[in-house]
């Protein structure tokens, strides 16, 4: 269906973080803070981590 | 000198029937536990989500789990498979063209082959592990609406 590792990756946060603004919050602008921070550090670490990881071999 | 005062609402309780038939409808429907404790919007935006969820998993070559003895891990994967409610069912006949939650455990079981080789079918495919964390994501996405749903009609939460 996407085979973009990064869409994937985008959309999955995007799922989680919109979910779990539904849970957690009330308010609309509560909610968009918790998707921008949520989505955001998933994203973003995510990508810290893989290139963290880039110089190991794979075996 | 300024006082703001902020309102607190009480969340209601409600009988026990109404939380089983709240933690039933969230498990049949993502969502409908909470359309039916009158929290429309957030039952709309979890019901997208979770079909959302669903669909990329199987749409990426996901599949629903089969229990087999030798590997505990199974049990859990499958009753999380399980907790997305009826999609379940669906995802388990596009994986393996019948409703089947097991492995049969012999080797030469024809049966078990057959399974085995659907099942491969779908491993092939480059965006299996992605299909299987969003199949298995929607599982625990459910998990969680069922329990929200029950802390809602047991007036712990709005």
């Amino acid at each position: 269906m996407i085979r973009s590792h990064l869409l994937n990756m985008v959309v999955f946060s995007a799922l989680v973080a919109v979910f779990f603004a539904f849970l957690t919050q009330q308010g609309t602008r509560d909610r968009l803070r918790v998707i921008l921070i949520l989505g955001g550090s998933m994203l973003v670490l995510s990508l810290v981590l893989a290139y963290v990881m880039y110089p190991f071999p794979l075996r | 000198m300024s006082e703001m005062l902020v309102e607190q609402t009480v969340p209601k309780a409600r009988s026990g029937a109404a939380s089983f038939v709240a933690c039933t409808l969230a498990w049949l429907v993502p969502g409908l536990g909470h359309f039916y404790l009158g929290k429309k919007t957030r039952a709309a935006a979890f019901f997208l989500v979770v079909s959302a969820m669903f669909v990329l998993g199987i749409g990426s070559g996901g599949a629903a789990s089969l229990i087999e003895e030798r590997q505990p891990l199974t049990f859990l994967a499958t009753f999380d498979n399980v907790a997305v409610g009826p999609f379940d069912l669906l995802g388990r006949y596009l994986t393996y063209g019948t409703i089947v939650y097991s492995l049969p455990g012999t080797e030469g079981d024809p049966r078990r082959a057959e399974l085995l080789d659907r099942l491969r079918d779908r491993v092939r495919s480059v965006t299996y592990e992605y299909g299987n964390t969003f199949l298995l994501t929607a599982g625990l996405m459910n998990i969680l609406l069922i329990l929200d749903a029950f802390d809602i009609a047991a007036g712990r939460k709005d």
